[in-house]
């Protein structure tokens, strides 16, 4: 017999103390989404079965508690940390689930300059670590448009990926250990050394996970020096998207590693840099690191686009405001959400990545489709944004009016036709339907054509690690 | 009834970068370098007048939009995408001048565009702008047609027998007042005023259609306001050094303390007033 959620409450209250578990209704139905489902969420419709309570651990061994509790149970556990998640992963689309809550994990364990890492719970504000490491003349090198919000165990739950990856790299080549908790209530922890032989790298169990397999308690992260003095932004207008993908790619290619190096197309170009680039795509670069190597840098990129009769410089100046202004913070949400109930205009974007020789081709036939088969589109374009030796990524932008349908029919019209047209073109051309914001629930009928036939290796994690099957129900996996 | 709305493109000064906020020796924030959006207030001037002739059309009353700006021929792109939201006409007055602190010279070239059309019966733009700022275009503007003139609108609403009903903030709290046309409203802080969004396709059927365009020098030729003009012509900007000091007074008591002051500083500058 399951338990009633009256049970399931009064469990979680003796195992982790009252104030810990909330079961406002207002609380339970913000955390029963995440910002997929905002346009239904801003007209108060609520559409997925509402958990049973929001547990806010302040401890590994709640985590293991908790988690050994429902695993007994059968009980869907939603694990969450900064809620910023783009793709249903916080959905709790299983009847009684909870949501187990890391944010007040926020404590900065320990900061070694010597051997260069740093230790954090997984509730730790990304934006708060990296202002004390700048403060001490270090960084991560991590920087999602989401820093000021985000938190460490969601960051590495989702394989993120931030603006200064070309040089720095994904979170996963950061990750150095971690501390996490699986189902069965056992705690693993990872030790922090810098290359190991010892088998398979099962750090990548973890990382990416999306709350599917574990919960993440400790993250240990890389940290560098951090030299803004040397930076040197170049930025170029040019006329298409090809052009740009050749320069990114010859920019890798001959071996540079810009910590920015992001190519605009014209309509998301038009949205950032109407003020200089009227019709026009963008190329940004940003040369970094010690003096000598920023200097070469920023040379060999100027020497590459000069090669491009199409590509003119832009004035610093002009791309300045934009890199002051690179992150998200909560005045930005408030502000996006109020639009979007005034105008009925949302925007959601589209991450994939593709070999060189496959991403314009993805390109150009997902924005001709969408053009041609989604209704009232009020902007579709988009940007690369991390680019690697054998290729580069692909952050689709669009935007619509949501016209006569009711809130919670708006993903039905648009968005997953949109997204579907995206996904289907990346896996036919041999392209990763998701770069960085993780499958969350919108991307799983797509999974096993992502994995083909190594979708085994997949699916064997999840019986070994979650045989019960209680871990973010519906996220990277179908829903059983 | 047709409906004017005036706008203008102004920088985007929450786009401005902290060290850019530094006050050149002209007293002025270097702007070029930033994005370029219409004047909020503007802006919520323009979705008013949508919404307006949207009540209207419920209601079995005509109502054409018109909207009007005095810039380069950069300021086409917005609108043409005034036009894709549904503004009927879409007029650009040519003028790449700084017109930001010559509030006489831009009330005179919209006055004129408004005498000369002949037509229109209300006139709606933003109570004031963010960069000049001195919140006199739109009073000046009424002031030289002789039109009422409402502050801080914030809706606007037509009957069936053509008579607009406006609401707005003030002293006293929200007013909601009958007016009969012409007549100019300066919008204010309007809730649910955010500019809609048209579509792509509502942009390319717009986007062959050429503007309108006035020139400055023939229009001013034709202004029967032409004397207004206030022909000051901003040079210089220069920053107004207030240096400010405190002194304590020090007495035995209330009485003496205020004879101190009195005497030593409010006399003397009570006299030269
Ligand atoms: C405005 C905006 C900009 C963004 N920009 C970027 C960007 O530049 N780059 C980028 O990569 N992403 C970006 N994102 C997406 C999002 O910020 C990232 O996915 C981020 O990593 C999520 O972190 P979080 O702490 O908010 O996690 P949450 O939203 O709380 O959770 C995300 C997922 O991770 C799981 N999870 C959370 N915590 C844990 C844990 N402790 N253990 C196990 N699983 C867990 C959740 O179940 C969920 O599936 C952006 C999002 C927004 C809203």
């Amino acid at each position: 017999m399951p338990l009633t959620r009256e049970q399931i409450t009064d469990a979680l209250v003796k195992i982790v103390g009252t104030d810990q578990v909330v079961t406002e209704e207002a609380v339970l139905k913000e955390s029963s989404i995440d910002r997929f489902r905002r346009f239904e969420e801003l007209h108060g419709v609520f559409t997925q079965p509402l958990p049973v309570a929001v547990v806010y651990v302040r401890n590994t061994n709640d985590v293991s508690a908790v988690l050994g509790f429902a695993n007994e149970h059968c009980i869907n556990i939603v694990p969450r940390t900064g809620h910023t998640a783009t793709e249903g992963g916080l959905e709790t689309v299983v009847e009684n689930s909870v949501v187990l809550d890391g944010s007040s994990m926020n404590k900065i364990i320990k900061i070694d300059p010597y051997n260069m890492q740093a230790t954090c719970q997984c509730g730790t504000s990304l934006q708060d670590l990296e202002d004390r490491l700048r403060e001490a003349g270090y960084t991560t090198g991590h920087s999602p448009q989401s820093k000021p919000l985000a938190q460490l165990g969601g960051l590495v739950a989702t394989r993120s990926i931030g603006q200064f990856s070309t040089l720095y790299g994904g979170i996963e080549d950061m990750v150095v250990g971690l501390e996490a908790v699986f189902p069965n209530g056992k705690i693993t922890r990872i030790k922090n050394v810098p290359r190991r032989a010892a088998g398979p790298d099962i750090r990548h169990i973890i990382i990416g996970n999306e709350g599917a397999l574990c919960f993440i308690t400790e993250v240990t992260v890389k940290i560098f020096k951090y030299l803004p003095e040397n930076n040197i932004l170049l930025g170029y207008t040019l006329d298409n998207m090809k052009t740009g993908f050749e320069i990114l790619r010859e920019v890798m290619v001959e071996g540079y590693r810009p910590s920015v190096a992001r190519l605009y197309d014209q309509e998301d170009g038009a949205y950032h840099f109407s003020h200089f680039a009227y019709n026009k795509c963008v190329l940004i670069f940003m040369a970094e690191g010690p003096k000598s190597i920023a200097d070469a840098t920023a040379e060999a990129i100027e020497s590459i686009a000069g090669k491009h009769s199409e590509c003119v410089k832009v004035d610093t100046r002009y791309l300045k405001t934009w890199f002051d202004h690179l992150n998200w913070d909560a005045t930005d949400v408030a502000r996006e959400r109020a639009e979007i109930v005034e105008t009925k205009n949302i925007g959601n974007t589209t991450e994939i990545s593709a070999n060189w020789d496959k991403i314009n081709q993805i390109y150009e036939t997902c924005i001709e489709r969408i053009r041609n088969e989604i209704p009232d589109m009020t902007l579709v374009g988009g940007h690369s944004s991390h680019s690697y030796i054998n290729g580069t990524n692909l952050y689709f932008v669009h935007y619509y009016n949501v016209v006569d349908c009711k809130p919670e029919e708006e993903i039905i019209k648009y968005h997953w036709p949109l997204k579907k047209i995206i996904v289907e073109e990346t896996i036919k051309a041999g392209g990763s339907m998701c770069h960085h914001h993780g499958v969350g629930k919108h991307r799983t009928p797509w999974i096993r054509d992502e994995y083909g036939s190594s979708y085994y290796i997949l699916e064997t994690l999840k019986k070994a690690y979650d045989p019960e099957g209680i871990m973010n129900q519906g996220t990277i996996y179908p829903k059983r | 009834m047709n409906v004017l709305v005036c706008f203008k493109i102004v920088p985007d000064l929450d786009r401005l970068s902290i060290d850019d906020w530094m006050i050149d020796n002209c007293a002025r924030v270097e702007t070029r370098f930033v994005n370029k959006i219409i004047n909020p207030y503007d802006e919520s001037a323009l979705e008013l007048a949508l919404k307006l002739s949207e009540q209207a059309r419920g209601v079995g009353v005509a109502v054409t939009l018109q909207a009007l700006t005095i810039a380069g021929g950069w300021a086409n792109l917005a609108l043409k995408k005034l036009r894709a939201l549904g503004y009927q006409e879409a007029v650009r007055i040519e003028s790449e001048e700084e017109l930001s602190f010559d509030p006489e010279k831009v009330a005179t070239l919209i006055a004129t565009y408004i005498h000369n059309t002949n037509s229109i019966d209300l006139v709606m733009m933003g109570r004031q702008n963010s960069v000049g700022d001195n919140a006199k275009t739109p009073l000046l503007t009424a002031e030289l047609l002789k039109w009422p003139c409402i502050n801080q609108v914030t809706a606007v609403e037509i009957d069936t027998a053509g008579i607009y009903q406006v609401t707005s903030i003030a002293d006293e709290g929200v007013i909601t007042r009958k007016v009969k046309p012409p007549c100019l409203l300066a919008v204010g802080n309007a809730p649910f005023s955010y500019l809609r969004v048209p579509t792509l396709k509502a942009i390319k059927e717009q986007a062959a259609q050429p503007v309108k365009t006035l020139d400055t020098a023939e229009l001013r030729l034709f202004s029967p306001f032409l004397p207004l003009i206030s022909g000051v012509e901003l040079l210089d900007l220069k920053i107004v050094n207030r240096k400010r000091a405190g002194t304590i007074i020090e007495g035995k008591n209330a009485a003496e303390k205020a004879g101190i002051l009195y005497h030593s500083y409010l006399k003397g500058w009570l006299a030269d007033l």
